[in-house]
């Protein structure tokens, strides 16, 4: 604090009041600021106006280090398993009153409670993070750079973090996994370079600008330590296929189709049905293959229905030639199955 | 501006400093509101050392005639300091100014004219200047203090 006695004019001092307004802003007045107090006094001695006398007061506004990481959106990501680039969103927004460079990690989270309610039950791997580079708010490949720090957030402004992670194969519907984000508040010394950490200005006031660490305890956070994380999750919706596999019999050389036998030159149907179970995810390309019977020849006239339906556990004939024949397999890929739905692939052969 | 003025206060010394009859200081403390291990909370006004927005301010302004004749017409003007907002004064009979100084009057009295035409009611946030006026003259060796608050933009 220092002390200035001045004389001047009252009006000159009104004039440099006048006019100069600081913009309201949540960051606040930028630090390094000097807050001056100017106050004048008119007075008269004897019916004649004095000499106005003026005094100010002058301090400097330190540096209040406050800063949030926070989930975009407030929903758990789908994701299925063995799924890459699995993709959530946060946002860094710097509420110091100074510029600064933040230092970024992402993390697994371990068992417990994971930010959408599941329970954490798995870890993601390859987590990395990527910035907004093209500033659209999605994820590009390509185009955004992968990152670890924020350069130069300026007073009151953020940026996004993507953060991208792959989904491990095997996991069931409804596993979860938590993941976090931790800024740590670095100075923002150089553009294109990570600054040292903060640390707040230890013992007495300094006449220069003092650092003051102001997080708070938002998502678990330990309050004034200059950190600051917030966590996200996956949630594995899967497909969950089970396959099955009957015959018929279609007709026999001597009893046609009337309760035909199973005797040599009799035609056998064969299904196999692939059931999604329901509220799970939608299977798409389910590729079905089949090695025939040694005693068995396969009917090319009939050829090899696809992507058929059930009625009850009777399969319908009315999936489209779509399959194979070769070398005693017979193969047939089918489109996708809805969760809760049945879809078969059919063929017939000749008992040798 | 402020080189000038000292400089000015060199130069005219025994003209300026022999109507320098009244003293005025001006001092800032931050109210600072602590928790004892009680739970009972405790407001004490410290020196401006560590100051970051949103602290609260206390401004002191102290006056003493030291003259031999009695001070008339006796005002004391303080703008409010940019990256302050005005947040009211304990000490009675001020007046306010929401227009830079141009026009004056208690806060009910003000308004803030809105870009489509209309206006509002000046609230203390508005305020850019505080005075006093003291209508009666201020005896040889008396003084006294006068206090305002504020919070750092």
């Amino acid at each position: 604090m220092k002390n200035i006695k001045r004389y001047g004019a009252a009006a000159s001092m009104l004039a440099v009041a006048a006019g100069t307004a600081t913009p309201a802003s949540a960051a606040g007045t930028t630090a390094g600021t000097t807050i001056t107090n100017n106050v004048t006094v008119s007075y008269q001695v004897g019916g004649v106006s004095q000499t106005n006398l003026s005094t100010s007061t002058a301090f400097t506004v330190d540096r209040r280090v406050n800063f949030t990481v926070a989930e975009e959106g407030n929903a758990t990501t789908q994701v299925s398993p063995g799924q890459a680039a699995a993709v959530t969103s946060f946002i860094v927004t710097n509420t110091s009153n100074a510029p600064l460079d933040f230092a970024l990690a992402v993390t697994n989270r371990s068992g417990g409670t994971a930010a959408h309610g599941g329970t954490d039950n798995f870890d993601l791997t390859n987590l990395r993070m990527f910035a907004d580079t093209n500033g659209n708010g999605i994820y590009n490949p390509g185009v955004d750079l992968q990152i670890t720090y924020l350069d130069q957030i300026a007073a009151d402004a953020s940026a996004r973090v993507f953060v991208v992670v792959d989904i491990p194969l095997g996991r069931a519907t409804n596993d979860v996994a938590g993941v976090r984000l931790t800024g740590t508040a670095a100075e923002a010394t150089a553009v294109g370079s990570l600054g040292a950490v903060v640390t707040q200005t230890a013992g007495a006031n300094t006449a220069g600008i003092d650092t003051v660490f102001a997080d708070t305890t938002a998502d678990g956070n330990t309050a004034r330590d200059g950190i600051h994380f917030d966590e996200d999750d996956y949630t594995v919706l899967a497909a969950a296929l089970t396959a099955t596999k009957t015959s018929r019999i279609v007709s026999d050389p001597l009893n046609g189709t009337s309760n035909p036998k199973m005797i040599p030159g009799a035609v056998v149907e064969y299904c196999i049905s692939a059931a999604n179970a329901a509220g799970g995810a939608t299977a798409t390309n389910v590729g079905i293959s089949d090695t025939l019977p040694a005693t068995t020849t396969y009917e090319p006239t009939f050829g090899v229905l696809v992507n058929g339906t059930m009625t009850g556990s009777t399969c319908n004939a009315d999936g489209a030639i779509a399959g194979a024949h070769a070398s005693g397999v017979v193969s047939g890929t089918i489109p996708s199955v809805t969760a809760g739905d049945v879809r078969t692939v059919l063929f017939r052969v000749t008992i040798n | 501006m402020k080189l000038l003025l000292i400089l000015l206060a060199f130069f005219l010394p025994s003209a300026a400093l022999a109507q320098d009859q009244v003293a005025l200081t001006s001092e800032v403390f931050v109210e600072r509101t602590t928790t004892d291990a009680n739970g009972a909370s405790r407001v004490s006004l410290e020196p401006p050392g560590v100051v970051t927005p949103g602290d609260r301010l206390v401004f002191v302004l102290t006056y003493r005639n030291n003259g031999a004749s009695p001070a008339a017409d006796f005002a004391v003007t303080n703008p409010i300091p940019e990256s302050v907002v005005f947040a009211g004064t304990e000490s009675a009979g001020a007046v306010y100014s929401v227009d830079g100084g141009r026009t004056w009057g208690a806060l009910a009295a003000l308004t803030i004219p809105a870009a489509d035409g209309t206006s509002r009611a000046a609230t203390l946030a508005d305020v850019t200047h505080v005075r006093w006026r003291f209508a009666q003259a201020i005896p040889p060796g008396n003084g006294g203090q006068l206090r305002f608050r504020g919070t750092v933009k």
